[in-house]
């Protein structure tokens, strides 16, 4: 009995040191952006301080924040969703004819090096009038979703038995009918996975954002620069603007953790 | 399925047309880039001002300075930029724009109200293709408070630096700070190698290995080893900042553009009237600290609106604007802003002092001039690390400085600016 009480003990001792170290950087940055400058930058660091809205007022009065939101809102799941429009007949495909060379080949365009893109891209999109636009950033963020939905999903759709739908086709319905009402879904976890962790890569995305937008249609981890100056840094606004950016994709994964986990272990054992 | 790949293109292609057909400027409106800057915030409050006087539409978009120089190289390099004026570090990246060809040559503007020095990174060959926006110097900020109890003066010496940060360095407070980590230590460090009696490169040719600049290497690595803050090595500017306005250090020499924020109540720890300002101590040879044009402005080669453009920038750098860039605490490049008794009446009488030190004796660069700027100065960083790792007696500085300088020789060939 003694010894269960002692290791149970040494359990959560542990779980909780690992959680403190984990959730340290975040805890720090939260607490940071509740601060003022002068308490940002005290030695030692203060535990107990008198908090101030200060920063969150910089982030959603002066710099707009929430006009960047809607940007990155928009170019993600505008991104998120066209991936999804065509990654999953692709990702149906490869799973079921055994296309492994076109899925190696997709994935190719996520191993590159994302700024050998971006020269090509700027010259299009110059040339068509579509910097600053929604479309150039779309079309760019669709290179990041693609490849993870069709990833995700072939491994996914290879875990559901191939009968399913050909009974379906025995009675009758084309493979692209047994497609949309019989394996999609079934395939509920493995979109929401692929959905998921598809918006959040673009949502953290800076490096397309950065050449491709300018003021209109700037997202957000770009703004966060919008508290760095010249040998100046607002240390208050860049958390403040962080723990905003952070909250929507921790909600995010916090609501679809359960999906997430079972989607990407899904097929694991099968390989 | 061919039907509806084809529908699917037309539908695609005819989206892209029409996103194009709205994206069609009008023809007085021309492209800005400013830097995060207090003059770019400047400029950006004062634009529909310009706006109203000549009708012209001013798109202005500022970024990070590292964000900014991405977004112009790349569209400059792909030849389809749409920027008309944008701000540059002429230091940092104004011999490889010019190389480039990125800046449209400046005839007609009149450069008479600037100092020779500060133009002397602004011409290239018999022309001139940036307008001096704001300068720095460097100087040193102690603590009034800690000098005093010691007995101390200000230090006006390498020696008295010495002395002084040995005797308030303790276990709470750091004797002295500057910038040790690395690249970003180079522009600090310029200073200390041209009191020396040093430089960094000599017409053309990297130089940096000479006796008087490897000295200067150790003496910083002497002092930012022994009397420096923990882990200095990975400090720059952000670092050593905050710890001197937590009441960390006591001496600090780093460029003048910081001391708007060690004096302001909202930032700082410490209270105001216990933080100096003095001139960069001599060194063994002469006392000549750097003097630089951190900014400037310029037009785009790429530019189809260079009327509107030349314009522009005729608002943006002039006096006006310029002495109320004053009294926001820039330190204009303008000469005329440094002589008005109304302006300087409202300036930190410190900033003045040793403005016009740095101004009579100063040098104009703070690092190694040349196209190749960032690789130059990462060589030349992992000298710095290695003397401030060792407190300054590293037996091998030598032997690597001599091979840096090598390094840096070849990365000048390479550009063709070896020996020019």
């Amino acid at each position: 009995m003694n010894r269960k009480i002692v290791s149970s003990a040494l359990f959560y001792l542990a779980v909780a040191a690992i959680v403190l170290v984990v959730l340290f950087p975040f805890l720090w940055m939260l607490a940071s952006s509740f601060k003022t400058q002068v308490d940002i930058i005290s030695w030692p660091p203060k535990i107990f301080f008198s908090p101030t809205l200060q920063n969150y007022r910089k982030v959603f009065g002066e710099q707009d924040f929430l006009k960047y939101f809607l940007n990155s809102t928009i170019v993600g799941a505008s991104a998120v969703g066209l991936s999804l429009v065509l990654g999953l007949p692709a990702a149906y495909s490869i799973a079921r004819f055994r296309q492994r060379k076109l899925a190696v080949f997709i994935l190719l365009a996520r191993l590159m090096p994302g700024i050998s893109f971006l020269m090509p891209w700027y010259i299009v999109f110059s040339r068509l009038d579509l910097m600053d636009s929604y479309t150039a950033l779309i079309l760019s963020h669709i290179l990041i979703a693609l490849p993870i939905v069709v990833w995700i999903m072939s491994t996914y759709f290879s875990t559901i038995p191939p009968e399913m739908e050909e009974s379906a086709m025995v009675d009758g319905a084309t493979r692209q009918y047994a497609f949309w009402a019989i394996i999609l879904p079934l395939s509920g976890p493995g979109i929401i996975t692929a959905t998921t962790l598809s918006f959040i890569f673009s949502w953290n995305n800076f490096m397309f954002s950065q050449v491709l937008s300018m003021e209109k249609t700037k997202t957000l981890p770009i703004a966060v620069y919008n508290f760095l100056s010249y040998a100046e840094v607002d240390w208050g606004g860049v958390m403040a603007a962080a723990v905003a950016i952070m909250a929507p994709a921790i909600v995010l994964t916090m609501i679809f953790q359960k999906y997430v986990v079972k989607g990407l272990t899904m097929g694991a054992v099968k390989g | 399925m061919r039907k509806l790949v084809r529908k699917t293109l037309v539908a695609l292609s005819s989206l892209c047309i029409a996103a194009g057909a709205l994206a069609q400027a009008p023809a007085k409106e021309i492209r800005v880039l400013l830097a995060n800057h207090p003059y770019g915030d400047l400029l950006k409050a004062a634009i529909p001002e310009f706006e109203g006087a000549t009708g012209i539409k001013v798109n202005a978009e500022s970024l990070q300075e590292g964000q900014l120089t991405t977004k112009l190289t790349t569209e400059f390099a792909t030849n389809s930029s749409s920027v008309d004026v944008f701000m540059t570090r002429p230091l940092q990246e104004g011999k490889m724009f010019y190389k480039n060809g990125w800046y449209e040559p400046l005839a007609a503007y009149d450069f008479s109200d600037y100092p020779k020095n500060v133009m002397s990174v602004a011409t290239f060959g018999a022309r001139t293709y940036i307008v001096p926006l704001v300068t720095e110097w460097q100087v040193l900020y102690y603590r009034k408070d800690l000098l005093a109890g010691a007995g101390l003066k200000i230090p006006a010496s390498f020696d008295e630096l010495e002395a002084a940060a040995k005797k308030l360095n303790s276990d709470s407070v750091a004797g002295f700070a500057s910038r040790g980590k690395g690249a970003a230590a180079v522009t600090q460090l310029s200073s200390y190698v041209y009191n020396y009696g040093g430089l960094y490169l000599d017409k053309g040719v990297a130089v940096f290995d000479s006796k008087p600049a490897v000295d200067a290497i150790r003496f910083y690595g002497k002092m930012l080893g022994n009397y420096g803050p923990k882990g200095v090595t990975s400090m720059s500017w952000e670092n050593i900042m905050p710890l001197f306005q937590a009441g960390k250090v006591a001496l600090w020499t780093d460029a003048s553009v910081f001391y708007g924020q060690i004096i302001d109540p909202a930032k700082t720890q410490v209270s105001v009237d216990k933080v100096g300002i003095a001139n960069f101590p001599a060194g063994p040879k002469t006392n000549s600290p750097f003097i630089v044009t951190s900014w400037g402005m310029a037009v785009a080669k790429q530019s189809k609106k260079k009327d509107l453009a030349l314009k522009f920038i005729d608002w943006a750098t002039s006096k006006q604007l310029a002495a109320k860039g004053m009294q926001a605490n820039i330190t204009m490049a303008r000469s005329s802003v440094w002589e008005d008794k109304a302006i300087l009446a409202r300036i930190n009488p410190g900033l003045v002092e040793t403005r016009a030190f740095a101004a009579k004796n100063g040098y104009p660069l703070d690092r190694p001039y040349m196209s190749a700027v960032g690789e130059a100065r990462d060589l030349i960083g992992e000298l710095v690390i290695d003397s401030i790792n060792t407190k300054g007696v590293s037996p091998n500085l030598e032997k690597m400085a001599k091979e840096r300088v090598e390094k840096v020789n070849e990365l000048l060939q390479d550009t063709g600016e070896y020996g020019k």
